[in-house]
C-alpha cells in the first residue's frame, strides 16, 4: 500500500497495515477478510452511531446496514484511513436517517452523553475505576455536545487515521465545527479546574465562547 | 492547553501529541466500560454478511415472550420467538436441555414442508420441516445461531429461502 498518510501518529502503525491488507482481501472476494474488519472496527461503530443518540436495537440495525454496504464500496477504497473515514461517515449518517425518521422516540435535544443517560457507570464500575474515571465522566458532560461526539469518537478510531476521521467530523451538518485539538484542550480546561475543586470558573466561559 | 487556538485556524492538520492520546486512551476505556458494544454483535453481523448473497427474503424479529433476544447466555429456561417475512411466519421456542444444550421446537405459517438451516459458530445443522410446518432441532449448542429457511421443493409453491436475524441462543 503506497498510499500510507505520512502525518500518521506512529503508536499502532500495524494496525492500519492490517487493516489495509483485510481491505485488499476482501475486495478480491475473501469473506474472512470483511469479517475479520467487522470484529475490529465494529465496537467504533458502535460509539459512533450510541452518540449519534441512537437506541441500542437501532444502532445494531444501522451496523448491518453499514457493513452490508460497505461491500459494495470497497474498490473505491484502498486505505485504512479511508476506510475508517468511510465507515464513520455512513454510519453517522444512517443514525441520523434513522432517528430523523423517529422509529423510536428519541428527543432531537438529546445528544451525546445525554442521549445514553443510563449508561453512565455504576456503583461496581465507578469503586473499579475509582475517582479519575469519575472526575472525566463529568468533565465530559460539560463539553458542548459537538465535542462530546467527536472526542468519543475520535478515541475508538485507530491512531493513524484520527486526523482524517477527526477533520471530517469537524465539518458536521455544514457548520464549522470544534476540532479536536480545541476540543480536548476545553476537556484539559476542565479536569484542571476540576482538579482545584472549582469546576464551574473554566467551564463557563468555554461553553458559551463555543456556541 | 496544548493547543491554543488564538488565530481560530482548525487545528485539526497537527497530529496529536502523546498527551492528547492519553486523554483519548482515557476516553476510550470510559466508554468501553460505560456503553459497550455487546459482544456478540460482530458474530451476529458476520453471519448476516455470510448469507447475503442467497436469493433471500429477510424475516424481522416481531415479537419475543421472555428474556431479550440479546439474553445472557444461559440467564432464561425456555422463551418464544417470532420472526416475520413476507411470505412466512416462524415461530420457534428454545428450552434448556440438561446437557447445557438447548432444544428448539419451531413451526412455519402458512404450514409448509421445507428444509431449515440452523447455522451456529460450530456447524451447520439442517431440519426438515413436516407437512405441519413443524420442526425441532433436539441438541444446538448455546451461542450465537441464525435460521435460514430453504427455498421450497414442491412444485408450484417454491417459496424464497427466508433469513432470521441472528439470535444469541
Amino acid at each position: 500500500m503506497e498510499s500510507r498518510d505520512s502525518a500518521t501518529a506512529p503508536a499502532q502503525p500495524d494496525r492500519g497495515a492490517r487493516l489495509e491488507v483485510l481491505v485488499d482481501a476482501a475486495r478480491n472476494g475473501r469473506e474472512d477478510a470483511i469479517g475479520q474488519i467487522v470484529t475490529e472496527l465494529s465496537p467504533l461503530l458502535w460509539q459512533v452511531a450510541r452518540a449519534a443518540g441512537l437506541s441500542a436495537s437501532d444502532a445494531e440495525d444501522v451496523l448491518q446496514t453499514v457493513w452490508l454496504r460497505l461491500i459494495t464500496h470497497l474498490d473505491a477504497i484502498h486505505t485504512s484511513a479511508a476506510l475508517t473515514a468511510w465507515l464513520v461517515t455512513t454510519t453517522r449518517r444512517e443514525a441520523w436517517r434513522v432517528r430523523g425518521a423517529g422509529r423510536r422516540q428519541i428527543p432531537v435535544d438529546q445528544d451525546g452523553l445525554a442521549a445514553v443517560p443510563d449508561q453512565r457507570p455504576g456503583a461496581e464500575d465507578l469503586a473499579v475505576a475509582a475517582d479519575l474515571r469519575c472526575e472525566l465522566w463529568e468533565a465530559l458532560g460539560q463539553l458542548p455536545p459537538h465535542c462530546q461526539e467527536l472526542l468519543r469518537i475520535v478515541a475508538f478510531v485507530p491512531r493513524p487515521d484520527y486526523n482524517v476521521v477527526a477533520a471530517q467530523l469537524g465539518m458536521p451538518r455544514g457548520s464549522i465545527g470544534p476540532t479536536r485539538g480545541r476540543c480536548l484542550a476545553k476537556l484539559r480546561a476542565l479536569l484542571a479546574s476540576s482538579a482545584e475543586g472549582n469546576p464551574d470558573d473554566a467551564s463557563r466561559p468555554e461553553r458559551q465562547a463555543d456556541r | 492547553m496544548t493547543h491554543p487556538d488564538l488565530s481560530g485556524r482548525p487545528t485539526d492538520d497537527e497530529a496529536p501529541d502523546e498527551s492528547d492520546l492519553a486523554l483519548l486512551d482515557e476516553v476510550r476505556e470510559l466508554f468501553q466500560a460505560a456503553d459497550p458494544m455487546p459482544a456478540s454483535l460482530p458474530d451476529r453481523i458476520r453471519f448476516w454478511l455470510a448469507v447475503r448473497d442467497l436469493e433471500v427474503e429477510a424475516a424481522r424479529l416481531c415479537a419475543e415472550d421472555g428474556q431479550a433476544v440479546l439474553a445472557v447466555r444461559g440467564a432464561e429456561q425456555s422463551r418464544t420467538i417470532t420472526f416475520d417475512s413476507d411470505s412466512l411466519t416462524i415461530m420457534i421456542r428454545v428450552e434448556a436441555n440438561q446437557d447445557g444444550t438447548v432444544r428448539i421446537d419451531g413451526w412455519l405459517a402458512p404450514a409448509q414442508s421445507r428444509t431449515i438451516e440452523l447455522r451456529t459458530v460450530a456447524e451447520t445443522l439442517t431440519a426438515d420441516a413436516d407437512d405441519g410446518g413443524r420442526f425441532a432441532f433436539r441438541r444446538v449448542p448455546r451461542g450465537t445461531a441464525q435460521l435460514v429457511v430453504r427455498t421450497g421443493r414442491e412444485p408450484g409453491r417454491p417459496g424464497p429461502a427466508v433469513v432470521a436475524p441472528a439470535l444469541v441462543l
